[in-house]
């Protein structure tokens, strides 16, 4: 199973609101005054989408994330949800998943605030990733602290801008590895290895290349290949590749090549799981869980391993999990785990025996 | 005993819908296909990537029907000609897209994959065509003549 993460959506929408480049240029709709509270799409961007997922589906890719992209801040009175719309005008597919994905480009004038906040999160709940691209070394700074902490914002994809001719920013590699602590993945976009347009405002052609090879390569040395998935952001369709060639040139970063085919396959399925959490409280996405043991008489097989027990060092249990073992006394249950645990408390009822019988 | 090892990538080129073909140009040739696989290597890898793949690369067999091209290459260097083969986006002006199909040390597995591939795309065209016995006595006639071509490549 493939992950597409990114594939661009343009939206056939109005000059004022900010939205998206597009790089396809035909059927977009004439420019309006007012804008309109609904987006509609016309059968020529339709058929162009469907093809483009159709190539997708023939590469091998089974999951995609349908990408709408705002420069510089979320408006909430003028921001529209372009996916929505899109995704009941696409035709079922029976292997086939699809996301929903919102990326806020962020530039120096979003250093003071660009609408990820907890007044609009209902704006933000219609999607299922959100991703920031920072393209100085505050709003870095800001996205990998801040905005990668578990909460109902959380931003789990920091896109990097690969094709500026210099990135804008050093990636400190304290900020790279709490972010990758707290669940954000840092996202690499294969398109600017093809000449595409990457979105981050960089270079076409063969320049991007040459800039590509060295953000990428710069990218998986700090984050030593652990918290990395690979996308497409491709706009034009002949860009597209199937995801074992990409993972080949993710080796050519010298990344190894297990780890290559993990940014397109484990990694990103975690970070969609990991995404649902966003509507859950402080990203803990399973309930604890309360093991009662069973009582039993003490046998002489018990106190025999319970002198073993006593020359172990006691293991580090979450007693947190099982509240009452404690009550549970001298019962030894039959399941292994629990013997560490009583192992400890034995020791103490038996000091407790010994200062009786010394008493 | 130092044996010298191959890979062999069995690489589909889609052709880019983009351009409507209106005129139908003349098919490919293997031979063009290697020049522009060098001309991919070369300007992506240099000179030292060429010399490091080109004494064993070739190209062995390409089908303009199912557009499926088998390229060796020796094991050692098959991951840059492999990227090569990715970073490709043109051959003799056209937009293709690449797409490696299968990879595997011997002949006979990628020859397997040939025709198994064949068989898939007539599969395909068959189904979106759904017509009856006419169509298929020339599906049939292909599909008998490429396989005793694939069969018939060597090492």
């Amino acid at each position: 199973m493939f992950f597409d993460l990114n594939v661009p959506v343009s939206s056939p929408s109005l000059p004022q609101s900010s939205q998206s480049q597009s790089k396809k240029a035909k059927g977009k709709q004439p420019a309006s005054t007012q804008p309109t509270p609904t987006v509609t799409y016309t059968p020529a961007q339709i058929t162009s989408i469907e093809s483009r997922i159709d190539l997708l589906v023939h590469l091998g890719y089974s999951v995609f994330a349908l990408n709408q992209t705002v420069q510089r801040k979320v408006e909430p009175k003028t921001h529209i949800n372009t996916l929505d719309p899109l995704l009941s005008l696409l035709k079922k597919r029976s292997g086939a998943v699809f996301l929903k994905r919102l990326t806020i480009i962020l530039d120096e004038e979003s250093e003071k605030g660009f609408g990820l906040t907890s007044s609009n999160a209902s704006l933000f709940n219609a999607y299922d990733l959100i991703a920031l691209t920072p393209t100085t070394s505050s709003t870095f700074s800001s996205a990998c602290l801040t905005h990668s902490v578990p909460s109902p914002l959380t931003a789990h994809i920091i896109s990097i801008p690969l094709t500026l001719p210099r990135l804008p920013f050093y990636l400190k590699h304290t900020l790279v590895r709490t972010a990758i602590k707290n669940g954000a993945v840092f996202e690499i976009n294969y398109v600017g290895a093809m000449g595409g347009d990457d979105g981050g405002g960089g270079e076409v052609g063969v320049g991007a290349k040459k800039n590509w090879w060295a953000a990428a390569r710069e990218i998986v040395r700090v984050t030593k290949g652990k918290g990395i998935i690979v996308s497409g952001g491709v706009g034009n369709e002949t860009d597209l590749r199937s995801p074992k060639d990409i993972g080949n040139l993710i080796t050519l970063l010298d990344l190894p090549q297990g780890a290559a085919r993990h940014t397109s396959t484990s990694t990103p399925k975690s970070l969609v799981l990991r995404a649902q959490t966003r509507k859950t409280y402080r990203a803990v996405l399973s309930e604890p869980r309360l093991v009662i043991p069973a009582p039993s008489l003490p046998d002489p097989a018990a106190i025999a391993e319970d002198t073993m027990a006593d020359t172990e060092m006691p293991t580090d249990q979450p007693t947190s999990v099982r509240p009452l073992d404690s009550e549970a006394g001298p019962s030894q249950s039959v399941a292994e785990k629990n013997e560490d645990a009583s192992g400890r408390k034995k020791k103490r009822k038996k000091k407790n025996k010994d200062s009786g019988d010394g008493a | 005993m130092v044996r010298f090892k191959n890979r062999w990538l069995l690489v589909e080129f889609i052709p880019s819908a983009q351009i409507v073909p209106s005129r139908e140009p003349e098919p490919l040739t293997s031979r063009q296909i290697y020049s522009a696989l060098k001309e991919s290597v070369v300007s992506n890898f240099g000179d030292t990537g060429w010399g490091a793949v080109g004494f064993s690369l070739t190209v062995k067999y390409y089908s303009p029907m199912t557009n499926i091209c088998i390229i060796r290459v020796g094991r050692d260097q098959h991951r840059i000609a492999w990227g090569a083969v990715t970073l490709l986006d043109a051959i003799e002006g056209r937009k293709v897209i690449p797409n490696v199909v299968h990879i595997s040390g011997t002949i006979k597995h990628t020859q397997l994959a040939a025709i198994e591939h064949n068989r898939v795309v007539v599969a395909r065209y068959r189904a979106s065509v759904k017509q009856a016995a006419a169509s298929q006595d020339s599906y049939e006639q292909f599909l008998n003549t490429s396989t005793r071509e694939i069969e018939a490549l060597q090492d």
